[in-house]
């Protein structure tokens, strides 16, 4: 009985070999999407001016995979990197996007490192992280020195969509804790963080059936400043998160659109002073970002775009009367398909607190040369918001 | 893919084929009356036979578990078959019912040339929520056929194409030289369904912001890429103009490589049978409706040619391979003279496949509908197969699958 046993074993792993060298591999599409940005800046801080020749931060390498599974699902890999800010702690290049990804129709699953739920739009700005302090929840565990702290971490994520526009997502992430000295690594990668989101939003592709209402969205992010690791405060740290799109004149060649988000801050109790960056993530606060865009496209395709964008953050239960403000006013134009080229100006004011920490007023204005590119090669399938599938019945 | 992994996908595939879907069956031959293009009634107005046409976008299944979305003329793949009898006089409503553009070309007929179907040079394109009316006396005689003229390459291949026969019942030349009872329409395409896919969302995102511009009287010639002369263009370009196709524009990777090749909107095993009895002569009616060329050979045959174009030969000759290119229609007789289940099949064999993947395409089966049951029986088969003693032909194979 033994010997039969072993031969069943050797027969089902030589069927297994055999069949894993005869079965062909299905080719996954590819996608390989990058941004490069480089810009000459000059700063100009606390009565002193200095400037770079060279700032090419935010530049990041997107690769894609993906095919169909069995039956209705499909999957994604997504690694990337991008070279952060020059003086941040993260070194010369940070893997910002190495996540997997499954979905159907209407779910999606997602587990890696990925972009965190601290905003619900983007603003158009020159780099992402250019109005961060008002345009994205703030990571609590942050130093502050890499604004890729409030961007990017360890998440996980379960979305749910609802007929075409609306999206439930809800999310866990471990948020980037900067390590105390001597460390010099983080050895702790548990959940620190909690959310839920909801939003309506019109699928691009949809874009020009006009609708005055493009997104509308909020979010609910929870720090878990409870944890002995991560604080070890009475309360968790609460963040409410509005956010809306409105297509204000939605023409295809003359196309204006105006966005608001605000970030309501619940703070922490006791929190009345703040002296340094994680003291300002623990204050209440409220910030409001709204931004007008104007963008002229002359032969379907974006030729030029202009946009201001302002910000206002105050702290209402500051012992000093505390806030800060923003404005950013840009103008980018097509050199070619791709291609920008850009000019940004940014002035930035502090009151109260915050002028201890970043001084009264900051400006900044950069020239800019943008190349951004977005390729898709051995494409088998259609995505969920094509219009073929949004108009004309889903195609698993 | 190596030859292992070609002998393993074939052995796969060929196993699938062996499922005892039932050749001669009655329901079979019932489902296969559904597989060639479905006869449009004319509504008769006077003296003239009015047909109506309308193209929306639909999904369709080329092959069982292969869904793609296509154009389809009165939702079927082809469209419809419209038959009328030669100096008939015939008007087609045609109506649009998708957010593309269209027209109708009548490929092989002798139209008013206001009635040809090209857009820009005899009529104007039928837009979105449109309707023309076509309006024509159907000459000459003959297997001729119907497409969509607007952004052709995408539109033929996405499914914008029917079957156009004029007949001359009192006179056929072909039925008093082979009479027949029974005759069959076989339209062959070939779809690069990526290609299919992009260039439709592409084009109908385009469409949505040019609507929108029509409606308010925005037309802009650069925007449209269309101008009324060349010295126009030529003008445009000196102002800083980029043709569309310019390298620094729109540059589509590739032209589109064909990976679906259908006859009547099927591919294998989905095609249809052709069936035939012994001693019977039958009229097959063979249009090329895609962008490659097939070499369609029939086993254990020689077929007549008869029609080239639509129009009879001078002098029928037999063969048993011929080439179809596109654009063409052939019509050929096939004599029922040698009894059994006989492959009909591109011999350019990478058409007889699906999503490269052999065996698949336009391979098709001309099936003697009165085999004799001594024959149905395959011994060599039934020991291969483990089949019941005494199993008759309707454990065979759907297709036999040697060429």
């Amino acid at each position: 009985m033994k010997r039969y046993k072993w031969m069943f074993v050797w027969l089902f792993a030589a069927f297994v070999i055999a069949a894993s060298d005869g079965l062909a591999q299905v080719s996954p599409e590819i996608q390989l999407a990058t941004r490069g940005v480089v810009s000459f800046n000059v700063d100009r801080a606390a009565h002193a001016t200095a400037s770079a020749v060279n700032d090419f931060s935010d530049t990041a390498v997107l690769l894609g995979f993906k095919q169909k599974l069995y039956g209705r699902y499909r999957g994604q890999l997504v690694v990337g990197f991008q070279f952060p800010d020059a003086d941040s702690d993260l070194g010369q290049v940070f893997y910002h996007q190495i996540f997997v990804k499954l979905e159907d129709k209407s779910n999606i699953l997602k587990i890696g490192r990925s972009r965190v739920r601290s905003a619900l739009i983007e603003f158009p700005t020159l780099r992402d992280d250019d109005a961060i302090f008002y345009t994205d929840v703030l990571n609590p565990f942050s130093s502050g020195e890499n604004t890729e702290d409030h961007q990017y971490g360890n998440v996980m994520e379960y979305a749910h969509v609802f007929g075409q526009r609306v999206w439930l997502r809800l999310h866990g992430e471990h948020f980037t804790k900067t390590p105390l000295p001597p460390a010099t690594a983080e050895t702790d990668f548990s959940l620190n963080a909690i959310g839920v989101s909801l939003q309506y939003r019109v699928p691009e592709s949809q874009r020009w059936n006009r609708p005055i209402l493009n997104q509308i969205g909020i979010g609910f992010n929870n720090f878990l400043t409870n944890r002995a690791a991560y604080g070890g405060y009475d309360e968790v740290l609460k963040n409410i998160t509005f956010s809306a799109i409105l297509n204000i004149r939605p023409d295809p060649v003359h196309f204006w659109d105006v966005r608001h988000q605000s970030i309501l801050n619940l703070g922490l109790s006791g929190v009345d002073r703040i002296t340094d960056f994680t003291s300002m993530t623990l204050a209440r606060s409220l910030a409001s970002t709204t931004a007008l865009r104007y963008l002229y496209r002359k032969l379907e395709r974006p030729t030029a775009q202009i946009s201001l964008t302002v910000g206002y953050k105050s702290f209402p239960e500051l012992a000093q009367n505390t806030f800060q403000w923003l404005g950013i006013i840009n103008a980018f134009y097509r050199l070619g398909d791709n291609f920008d080229v850009g000019v940004q100006y940014t002035l930035q004011k502090f009151n109260g607190d915050l002028q201890y920490l970043f001084g009264e007023t900051e400006t900044r204005i950069q020239f800019s040369l943008v190349f951004a590119i977005d390729q898709l090669w051995n494409d088998q399938f259609d995505d969920r918001d094509s219009l073929l599938n949004l108009e004309h019945g889903y195609i698993n | 893919m190596n030859r292992r992994e070609f002998l393993s996908a074939g052995a796969a595939l060929s196993a699938f084929s062996l499922l005892p879907a039932t050749i001669l069956a009655e329901k079979t031959k019932q489902m296969n009356a559904t597989k060639f293009p479905q006869p449009l009634e004319p509504k008769i107005v006077g003296d003239v036979k009015e047909f109506e046409l309308f193209i929306d976008i639909i999904q369709h299944e080329f092959a069982p578990g292969m869904r793609v979305h296509i154009l389809a003329f009165n939702n079927q793949i082809p469209g419809p078959e419209i038959r009328v009898n030669q100096g008939d006089r015939v008007r087609v409503k045609f109506k649009n019912k998708t957010e593309l553009n269209h027209t109708i070309h009548w490929h092989g007929l002798h139209v008013p040339w206001r009635m040809d179907g090209v857009p820009y040079v005899t009529q104007m394109p039928v837009m979105p929520g449109e309707e023309f009316v076509y309006e024509f006396v159907a000459e000459p005689y003959g297997t001729h056929f119907y497409h969509c003229h607007w952004g052709t390459l995408l539109h033929m291949q996405s499914g914008m194409f029917g079957s156009f026969i004029i007949e001359n019942p009192d006179d056929d030349p072909i039925k008093k030289q082979f009479p027949y009872e029974r005759e069959y329409t076989l339209v062959y395409s070939a779809h690069d369904t990526n290609f299919m896919r992009r260039e439709l969302n592409g084009m109908l995102e385009r469409m949505k912001e040019r609507m929108y511009l029509m409606r308010n009287g925005r037309f802009d010639k650069e925007r449209f890429a269309l101008f009324d002369s060349k010295q126009e263009l030529l003008d445009a370009i000196e102002r800083g103009y980029q043709p569309p196709y310019s390298l620094s524009r729109r540059a589509p990777s590739d032209l589109p490589v064909p990976n679906w090749f259908s006859v009547n909107g099927k591919s294998y095993p989905s095609t249809p049978n052709l069936y035939i009895k012994e001693g019977e002569t039958i009229r097959v009616r063979l249009i090329n409706a895609g962008t490659e060329e097939h070499f369609l050979h029939l086993h254990g045959h020689d077929f007549w040619l008869v029609c080239d174009d639509g129009l009879p030969v001078p002098q029928p000759w037999q063969q048993n391979t011929l080439r179809l290119s596109p654009g063409k229609t052939l019509d050929i007789i096939i004599e029922g003279k040698n009894r059994g289940l006989w492959t009909f099949h591109d011999h350019d064999t990478r058409r007889v496949t699906n999503n490269g993947l052999y065996p698949g395409g336009n391979l098709l089966v001309l099936a003697y509908e009165d085999l004799p049951d001594e024959e149905r029986m395959v011994r060599p088969m039934k020991m291969k197969m483990a089949m019941k003693p005494g199993q008759k032909m309707n454990m065979l194979p759907k297709v036999a699958l040697d060429e």
